[in-house]
C-alpha cells in the first residue's frame, strides 16, 4: 500500500526585506531594497504509512505549520516534492481536499450562531456524504466525542473544549483519509485536551485514518504519537519512536519552587541542578525516577510556598537532545515576525 | 485635583495615547485623507450636477450649498474622529464586557467611553471641510461680519452636540437591544440628509428633519449663520436644541446605565 | 457519491448550493433586526435624491422627467439597488487577515460559491420586502405605479439578475485583489463613489452632461443599475434599446467573469508562494 503521505526533500523559502530600524534605514531600504532569504522548511524528508499518528514537535516558528499548509495545499513548496493520499496537495484539485481535513487550534470552522448541527448539515453536502454513512459516522462521531446536546446549541455559546469536539465531529463526518491539526489541544482545560487525545487515538484505530498533528505540548506526544519528527529552524531534527527520544535525552523532571523563605543558591544546589534562580523562584532538574523522592525532600527541608513539577519544554528537550542553544529560538521568532510582516513573492 | 483638572489630564492622555497608537499606521492618513478628498469632490459634483438643472435649490446658489458642504465635511470629520470609534463602540462593549472595566474605573464612564478611542487621523477632514466652507464663502461675495461669524461658531457648536445626542440615544439602544450590531449605519442614513439645505426638500420631508429627526439642526443651521441667512429667532433656538440636546445625552445615558448596572449586564 | 457520473455530479453540486443557502439563510434570521436597519440605510439614499429632484422638477419637467417620472425611478433604484448590493470584498479581506480563508480553501469547493449562495440567500427576501413596500406605497401614491405587464416583468427580472451577477463578480473580483494588497476595499469604495454618477444612482443617466454619460455608456456601470430601472419602470421603448441593452449585459458578465478566474488564479498563485 503507497504511503499516505511522503515528503522528498521539502523546502520554502522566503525572501524576507531586511531594514534598519529608524527613518534613515526606512528610506535607504525604499532605495536600495535588501533581502536575506529565510528557509522556514528546509529540505525536510519523510514519510508516513497509513493509519500512522505521527506528532510534529517543535518551538514556535519553527516551521511546523508551514509544512502542513505544504502538505494541505494551500502553499506550494519552493523545492521538493510532496504525496498526500495519493495526490500532489497544490495540483490535486477537489479529488485531494475530499481525502483530506484540515483543523485549526485557534481557528474555528463551526458556523458560529447556529449550532454544530448546522455545520454537519453543510459539511455533509459539501463533501457529499451519503445518507446512510451521514448517519452512521454522525452518530458514532457524537458517541465517542461525548457531545451529546452540545450540537444543538449555537458554537458562540459552547466552551472552547467543546467547541473543539464539534470542530472534530464536523471534519470527520466525510471519512478523511489523513487528518492534520495544527496545535488542537491549544488553550484547552485539561479534561478537553484528554478527551481529544482519546477520541484521535480512538478513531484512528477504528478507521486506519492518518493522523499528523502539530504541537509544542509534550503531553500531545505521549498520549497519541508512538512517533515523533522535531522540525527546529526549518530542518528535521529527529523522526523515530518516542521511546528513542527519551532515552536520547537526559530523563528528567523539572521542580518549580516558590520559596517563603530566602534560601541560597548553593543550598538548592544540593538538589540537583539549579536551571533557573530568580527569587522567590526557582527551578530544580532531577532524574525522572528520582522525582518524587527529591520533591519529599524539599517540601520536609526548606519553607515552600508552592511546587510543581513539569515535564521539561519543548524547547528544552530540543536543547538538551541537540545541543541548540536558546538564542535560536529568539532568531526564529524574529524570522517569523518578518515573514509576517513583509514577505515578498519567494522564487518557486 | 480637581475635577476640571482631572477631566483636562484625562483627555490628555487619550489624546496622546491615541496619536501613539496611530502613528503605527501612517499608511492610514494618506489613505484616509484621499478618501475624503475623493468623496467632497463626489459631493461638489453631486451639486453641480443639480444646479445644471437650476439656478437655486431651496432657495440656496451653488456655492451657499457649498459652504454646506463643508460644514457637512466638517461635522463628518467630528463623526469620524471623535463619536464612531468613541460612543460608538459601545454596543460592541456591551457585548463583551469591556464596558465593565470602565464602570469600576474613577473617571465618569460617559466622559471615557466618548473620548478613550480617537481616530485622529480623522480630524484633517474637519480642517478640510472648514477650509472649503471659507473658500466657499469667498466665492458666494457675501459680506462678512462679526454677527455671521458668532453664530456660525455658536450654531456649529450646536450641531456637534445634536450629533453627540443622536449618536447617544442611538448606541443606548445597545443596552435593550444587545443582538444589533450596525445602530451606527441608522445614524448614516439619515446624516445623510445633511447634505442639502433642509429647505430643497419637499414639505412632508423637511417636516421630518426639522422636527422628528434634528438633522436640519446639524447643517442648514450653522450654513445659513455663515451665509447670512439666519434670523436672530431662530439662533435662540439653535443655543436652546444644543443645550437640550446636552442635557437629553446625559439623561439618556444614566437611563441605560440604569438598566445595564441593574439587569446584570 | 457518484462522482463519476456528470448527473451526480450536478445532483451534488445542486446539494451542495442548497446547504449553503440554506445555512446563509438561517444565520440571516438570527441577525434579522441588524438587516433591517440595512434596508433602512439602504433606501435612505434613494428618498434623499429624490426629494432633491422632486424640487427641482416642481416648476416643470427636467430634461423630460416629471415629478412622477423621477418618483418611479428613485423607487427602482431602491429595488434594483437591494439586488445588487456587494459586500464581499469585506469578507475577503477579513478571512484573508485572519487566516480564515484557509480552511475555505482546503474545502472541495471554491469559496466563491458560499458567496455566491449567501448573497442569494439576503437578497432574495430582502427584495421581495422592498418591492412589497413599493405596492403598498403604490395603492396610495398613484405617482409611483409602473406598468404591469408579465413580458415586461420578466425582462425587468432577467435584466435585474444579470445587473446583480455583474456587480457580484465586479465586487468579489476586485476584492480578490486582496491577497496582494490591504487596500482592495478602498478600489471597491473608488468604484463605488464613481458608480454613484455613472450608474445612474443620483440621477437618471440622461441628465448628465453628454460626455459623462458617454463615458459611461463604455464601461459597466449603466448596465448595473440604470437599465434594469429603465426596464423596469417601463421606459425603454423599442427593441433595439433592449437589445443593446441585454447585449452589454451579457458582455460585461463575460468579462467580469474572464477578470475574476483571472484574479482567482493568479492570486491562488501568490497566496501559495507567500502564505497568509
Amino acid at each position: 500500500m503507497p504511503s499516505a503521505i511522503v515528503t522528498t526533500e521539502l523546502s520554502k523559502t522566503y525572501d524576507v526585506k531586511v531594514r534598519d530600524p529608524g527613518i534613515k534605514g526606512a528610506l535607504a531600504a525604499l532605495a536600495r531594497p535588501r533581502y536575506r532569504q529565510v528557509h522556514a522548511v528546509d529540505s525536510v524528508t519523510f514519510a508516513i504509512e497509513r493509519g500512522e499518528a505521527v506528532a510534529f514537535l517543535g518551538p514556535n516558528g519553527a516551521g511546523k505549520t508551514t509544512t502542513l499548509k505544504m502538505l494541505t495545499g494551500l502553499l506550494f513548496p519552493s523545492s521538493g516534492r510532496a504525496q498526500v493520499a495519493g495526490c500532489d496537495p497544490w495540483t490535486g484539485g477537489n479529488a485531494f481536499r475530499q481525502r483530506i481535513a484540515f483543523v485549526l487550534g485557534n481557528k474555528q470552522q463551526l458556523l458560529w450562531d447556529l449550532p454544530p448541527e448546522e455545520t454537519f448539515r453543510l459539511n455533509r453536502a459539501i463533501y457529499g456524504v451519503s445518507a446512510a454513512d451521514y448517519r452512521e459516522r454522525r452518530a458514532e462521531l457524537v458517541e465517542l466525542l461525548v457531545l451529546g446536546d452540545l450540537v444543538d446549541k449555537p458554537a458562540r455559546q459552547l466552551s472552547l473544549g467543546e467547541r473543539m469536539k464539534c470542530e472534530l465531529a464536523a471534519a470527520l463526518l466525510h471519512q478523511p483519509e489523513v487528518l492534520f491539526l495544527d496545535e488542537p489541544t491549544l488553550g484547552l482545560d485539561l479534561e478537553a485536551q484528554q478527551t481529544i487525545r482519546t477520541f484521535l487515538g480512538e478513531y484512528r484505530q477504528r478507521h486506519d485514518a492518518t493522523v499528523l498533528l502539530t504541537s509544542h505540548y509534550m503531553a500531545d506526544v505521549t498520549a497519541l504519537a508512538s512517533r515523533v519528527l522535531i522540525i527546529n529552524r526549518g530542518r528535521l531534527l529527529f523522526d523515530g519512536e518516542l521511546s528513542e527520544l527519551v532515552a536520547r535525552i537526559a530523563p528528567i523532571k523539572r521542580i518549580e519552587l516558590v520559596l517563603s523563605e530566602p534560601v541560597p543558591r548553593a543550598r538548592l544546589e544540593s538538589y540537583g541542578r539549579v536551571a533557573h534562580f530568580a527569587p522567590p523562584s526557582a527551578t530544580i532538574e532531577v532524574p525522572r525516577e528520582t522525582a518524587t523522592a527529591a520533591s519529599a525532600r524539599l517540601l520536609a527541608d526548606l519553607a515552600v510556598a508552592d511546587l510543581s513539577i513539569q515535564d521539561p519544554p519543548i524547547e528544552e528537550v530540543i536543547r538538551i537532545a541537540f545541543g541548540e542553544g536558546a538564542q535560536d529560538e529568539e532568531d526564529n521568532a524574529t524570522a517569523e515576525m518578518l515573514v509576517r510582516a513583509d514577505v515578498r513573492r519567494a522564487p518557486p | 485635583m480637581t475635577s476640571i483638572r482631572r477631566t483636562a489630564t484625562v483627555l490628555r492622555a487619550f489624546w496622546q495615547l491615541n496619536w501613539l497608537e496611530e502613528l503605527q499606521y501612517r499608511g492610514n492618513f494618506i489613505a484616509s485623507l484621499l478618501g475624503t478628498v475623493f468623496w467632497l469632490l463626489m459631493a461638489i459634483l453631486t451639486a453641480a450636477l443639480y444646479f445644471r438643472h437650476t439656478s437655486r435649490l431651496g432657495g440656496w446658489e451653488f456655492w451657499d450649498v457649498v459652504v454646506l458642504l463643508g460644514i457637512f465635511n466638517a461635522l463628518a470629520g467630528v463623526v469620524e474622529a471623535v463619536l464612531r470609534p468613541g460612543i460608538g463602540h459601545l454596543p460592541a462593549d456591551v457585548r463583551s464586557g469591556a464596558l465593565d472595566l470602565v464602570l469600576v474605573r474613577p473617571v465618569d464612564a460617559q466622559f471615557y467611553v466618548s473620548f478613550r478611542r480617537l481616530d485622529v487621523w480623522r480630524f484633517a477632514d474637519v480642517v478640510l471641510g472648514l477650509a472649503l466652507a471659507g473658500y466657499a464663502f469667498v466665492q458666494t461675495g457675501r459680506p462678512i461680519g462679526a454677527w455671521e461669524l458668532i453664530t456660525f461658531v455658536v450654531t456649529f457648536a450646536v450641531a456637534i452636540a445634536v450629533v453627540y445626542a443622536i449618536w447617544v440615544a442611538l448606541m443606548s439602544l445597545a443596552f435593550w437591544f444587545v443582538a444589533v450590531e450596525n445602530m451606527a449605519a441608522l445614524f448614516d442614513a439619515l446624516f445623510e440628509a445633511a447634505r442639502n439645505p433642509v429647505s430643497a426638500y419637499p414639505g412632508a420631508l423637511r417636516f421630518l428633519f426639522v422636527y422628528l429627526i434634528p438633522i436640519a439642526w446639524t447643517t442648514t443651521i450653522p450654513a445659513s449663520a455663515l451665509t447670512g441667512r439666519l434670523r436672530p429667532a431662530l439662533a435662540l433656538w439653535a443655543l436652546a436644541v444644543g443645550i437640550a440636546a446636552i442635557g437629553a445625552s446625559r439623561l439618556l445615558w444614566r437611563v441605560a446605565l440604569k438598566r445595564y448596572t441593574s439587569a446584570g449586564g | 457519491m457518484s462522482s463519476g457520473t456528470t448527473r451526480g455530479a450536478v445532483a451534488a453540486f445542486r446539494d451542495q448550493y442548497a446547504e449553503l443557502m440554506r445555512s446563509a439563510f438561517l444565520i440571516d434570521l438570527q441577525y434579522r433586526a441588524s438587516i433591517a436597519i440595512w434596508l433602512i440605510w439602504g433606501v435612505t439614499e434613494p428618498i434623499i435624491s429624490l426629494g432633491i429632484w422632486w424640487s427641482i422638477a416642481a416648476a416643470g419637467a427636467v430634461d423630460g422627467f416629471t415629478r412622477e417620472a423621477f418618483a418611479q425611478y428613485f423607487f427602482g433604484v431602491a429595488l434594483v439597488n437591494q439586488a445588487t448590493l456587494s459586500w464581499d470584498a469585506w469578507n475577503i479581506d477579513r478571512w484573508i487577515r485572519e487566516g480564515e480563508m484557509n480552511y475555505r480553501l482546503t474545502r472541495p469547493i471554491a469559496p466563491i460559491h458560499e458567496a455566491i449562495a449567501d448573497n442569494v440567500a439576503y437578497k432574495g427576501p430582502t427584495a421581495t420586502i422592498i418591492l412589497s413596500a413599493w405596492i403598498i406605497a403604490a395603492a396610495f401614491w398613484p405617482a409611483v405605479r409602473i406598468p404591469f405587464e408579465p413580458v415586461h416583468w420578466a425582462l425587468a427580472i432577467v435584466a435585474i439578475v444579470l445587473a446583480a451577477a455583474i456587480r457580484f463578480l465586479n465586487g468579489y473580483a476586485t476584492g480578490l485583489l486582496a491577497f496582494w494588497t490591504t487596500r482592495a476595499t478602498a478600489l471597491v469604495e473608488l468604484q463605488f463613489g464613481i458608480s454613484l454618477f455613472l450608474s445612474g444612482r443620483i440621477a437618471p443617466l440622461s441628465l448628465l452632461p453628454p460626455r459623462v454619460a458617454e463615458v459611461a455608456g463604455y464601461l459597466w456601470f449603466p448596465y448595473v443599475l440604470s437599465f434594469p430601472v429603465q426596464v423596469l419602470t417601463g421606459t425603454i421603448t423599442t427593441t433595439g434599446q433592449y437589445v443593446r441593452g441585454f447585449a452589454g449585459q451579457v458582455i460585461w458578465l463575460a468579462i467580469w467573469l474572464m477578470l475574476y478566474l483571472l484574479v482567482w488564479s493568479r492570486g491562488r498563485r501568490h497566496y501559495g508562494a507567500v502564505g497568509g
